[in-house]
């Protein structure tokens, strides 16, 4: 199936296609947006800025039970997601990113969980016509119409939402819908290509990684990292709204003599994170966290996967309640060469 | 407020032996942005401003440095910690004091009158930033903003934060330095956002937390962000025994917020970092501001203003009242 337009007017019609499984879709949450099932038959838009928590929640919960055990047997219950999901009104950044995450969870071994849950969900894109200040996804190879990590790319075209099918899954989802659908043709590509310019446009702010996975190795002892965290409170907001950042724990939570063994979602930002038995701390304070943050996204990853990651979402620029600025502490590593 | 002499105060502060470093407020990176300055070198004083946007309450640094292990034979650093307050934030400062969080000559304070500053994710809002770092003013019952070359009057009360709405003390209670005139206290708001609250069938009310609670993310970033809450172990950190698990669920997250308000019962000033610093919004000001009026009005305890007080939980009079004992 080739690129189709779905007039905005069947836009309630298309979503009823969907209501049989499961979606997530950004629905309003006072003035911020997150990724949750819409109200049972009511319809919901794609009018949202970008979502507060990143989507690779979806496939990488902050709290995911292992398995479950009983005190004193020795079976263990592990629950497998099932459940086919469709996750729609994704960010291209936030797609690129699910993507970079899988690299980990593909990593020494095949995470069951998370590639269970990625190979149950079919990904709908929908491009930035309107980037937010902090947007810099072009600096990170990315686009306000990137479409790696996608099943379908959705660009909104004023009347009408032009529709790119990506994979099988995002074919298979058109099909669904294909008495909805017309042909996009040539002026519905050319409609949707002169959008997308005017949207890469309007980003404001860049960074220029050229060079920075080598420096930052050279720069382990430099005073920037103290400037840095010097203001840093040691809240894990722009850890946890990153699209990228992937680090968890395992805990075992116990309820009489009920226990499960879960992962959640850790911080570099935290005090216990390292925090080894004997009671030393590898990075025993703001200095040495803030560090790794950059290092770990720029530097650690690199070296490993090859590609940095970071997509340049702006989340943690916008959100640090005390504006520590990844773009600015980029720019002074550079400067720092 | 006049930088100039801000900035000349400033640097004379850190000039002086028994100053290690000056916390004031610089521009940001962007936009609305208001960053933490820590000025060392009496040159660096030229960052600093004090405007409307002047949002954090710096007295958090206080306690939340980190102090590392000396190598041997070295003495501990003494001098003191200059630091820049709001009337809020002097009262924090005071609270520490109060509780012997950190001792009266470790400080210098340099106090700054405050006709209350904006409610920045409200100002963005109705006036969206720009990638250039802004200028806002104070002019009477407005904010004049200067932004790329334009300049807007903005009506005060249409950006102004709620937390300065609600303000008894915008003069810093406690101070070494004062920078301008003393502000004369308006006349403050009702408390509508509580009243809002209180007003809730116990079920309506029992959802709504529910629902602000279930988006928490746990980052801590309230915590964090507060000036009271400075325990060095706290005890959501802990492992063995774990008191809160780390699971992000409803259960889990009140458990944290409810510890949390308990723990400011009578210490919290109402300076509404919380809130600020929430990413997921949740009115955690409404919780404290609840909880300080019922200490205010059953108690006649208001923490952070008597340097000669007591701490409200460390304090007993037979009179007392005891109504909420079942």
């Amino acid at each position: 199936m080739s690129a189709m337009l779905l007039n905005k007017q069947k836009w309630t019609e298309f979503t009823g296609i969907l209501s049989g499984k499961k979606v997530l879709a950004p629905v309003a949450c006072g003035d911020r947006f997150r990724y949750a099932v819409p109200a049972e038959g009511k319809a919901f838009s794609l009018d949202f800025d970008r979502p507060l928590v990143p989507p690779k929640s979806a496939v990488f919960p902050q709290t995911e039970t292992l398995y479950r055990f009983q005190l004193g047997k020795t079976e263990l219950a592990a629950p497998q997601p099932g459940e086919e999901l469709i996750l729609l009104g994704v960010r291209p950044c936030d797609a690129r990113a699910i993507k970079l995450v899988e690299k980990l969870f593909r990593w020494d071994v095949d995470d069951p969980y998370y590639l269970r849950r990625r190979e149950l969900t079919t990904v709908v894109g929908l491009a930035c016509l309107e980037p937010g200040l902090n947007c810099f996804c072009p600096s990170l190879g990315g686009g306000p119409a990137s479409t790696e990590g996608l099943d379908l790319l959705m660009v909104d075209l004023g009347d009408s939402y032009y529709l790119e099918p990506l994979t099988d899954k995002g074919r298979s989802l058109m099909d669904l819908a294909s008495g909805l659908l017309e042909e996009a043709g040539e002026e519905g590509l050319q409609k949707k290509e002169e959008a997308v310019r005017r949207a890469e446009e309007k980003i404001r702010r860049t960074v220029d990684t050229d060079g920075v996975p080598e420096i930052l190795p050279d720069l382990w002892e430099h005073p920037l990292w103290q400037k840095t965290a010097a203001g840093c409170l040691g809240c894990g907001t722009c850890t946890y709204l990153c699209p990228t950042c992937h680090c968890f724990d395992i805990q075992d939570e116990i309820e009489g003599f009920e226990a499960r063994r879960c992962r959640m979602w850790d911080s570099c930002m935290f005090e216990e994170y390292t925090l080894h038995t004997s009671g030393h701390n590898p990075r025993p304070t703001r200095r040495e966290r803030t560090r790794n943050r950059i290092n770990h996204k720029y530097s650690y990853f690199v070296r490993k996967f090859n590609v940095i990651a970071c997509v340049g979402c702006g989340r943690c620029v916008n959100y640090c309640p005390v504006n520590i600025d990844l773009i600015e502490t980029l720019r002074e590593v550079k400067e720092a060469q | 407020m006049d930088l100039d002499k801000l900035r000349k105060t400033a640097a004379e502060v850190v000039s002086r032996d028994d100053v290690k470093y000056l916390i004031g407020w610089r521009p940001g990176s962007y936009g609305y942005r208001v960053a933490p300055g820590f000025v060392e070198e009496a040159s660096a004083a030229e960052t600093l401003i004090f405007s409307p946007l002047c949002t954090i309450n710096l007295a958090t640094y206080l306690t939340l440095t980190e102090k590392l292990p000396l190598p041997r034979g070295s003495a501990p650093d003494q001098r003191k910690v200059a630091l820049m307050v709001k009337g809020c934030d002097s009262r924090a400062v005071l609270q520490l004091l109060v509780e012997k969080g950190i001792r009266r000559d470790q400080v210098l304070l340099i106090g700054c009158p405050c006709p209350g500053v904006v409610d920045t994710a409200l100002l963005s809002l109705k006036y969206p930033e720009t990638e250039s770092p802004a200028d806002l003013k104070w002019n009477g019952d407005h904010f004049l903003l200067r932004q790329d070359g334009q300049e807007t009057a903005i009506p005060r009360l249409s950006v102004l934060a709620e937390k300065c709405r609600l303000c008894r003390y915008p003069n810093p209670v406690i101070s070494d330095i004062t920078l301008g005139e003393p502000v004369e206290a308006q006349l403050t708001a009702e408390d509508s956002a509580v009243a809002e609250v209180e007003a809730m069938e116990l079920g309506a009310r029992a959802a709504y937390w529910e629902e602000w609670f279930s988006r928490c993310l746990r980052c801590y970033a309230c915590r964090n962000s507060c000036p009271l809450c400075y325990c060095r172990d706290c005890v959501l950190d802990r492992l063995n025994p774990t008191w809160v698990n780390r699971a992000v669920n409803f259960s889990e997250n009140t458990a944290f917020h409810v510890a949390r308000a308990f723990h400011l019962v009578g210490r919290c000033i109402e300076c509404g970092e919380c809130e600020r610093v929430c990413p997921a919004n949740i009115p955690l000001g409404r919780l404290n501001r609840k909880l300080a009026r019922e200490v205010r009005e059953q108690y006649g305890h208001e923490p952070g203003i008597d340097p000669d007080g007591k701490p409200f939980q460390a304090g007993f009079k037979p009179d007392d009242p005891e109504e909420f004992i079942l």
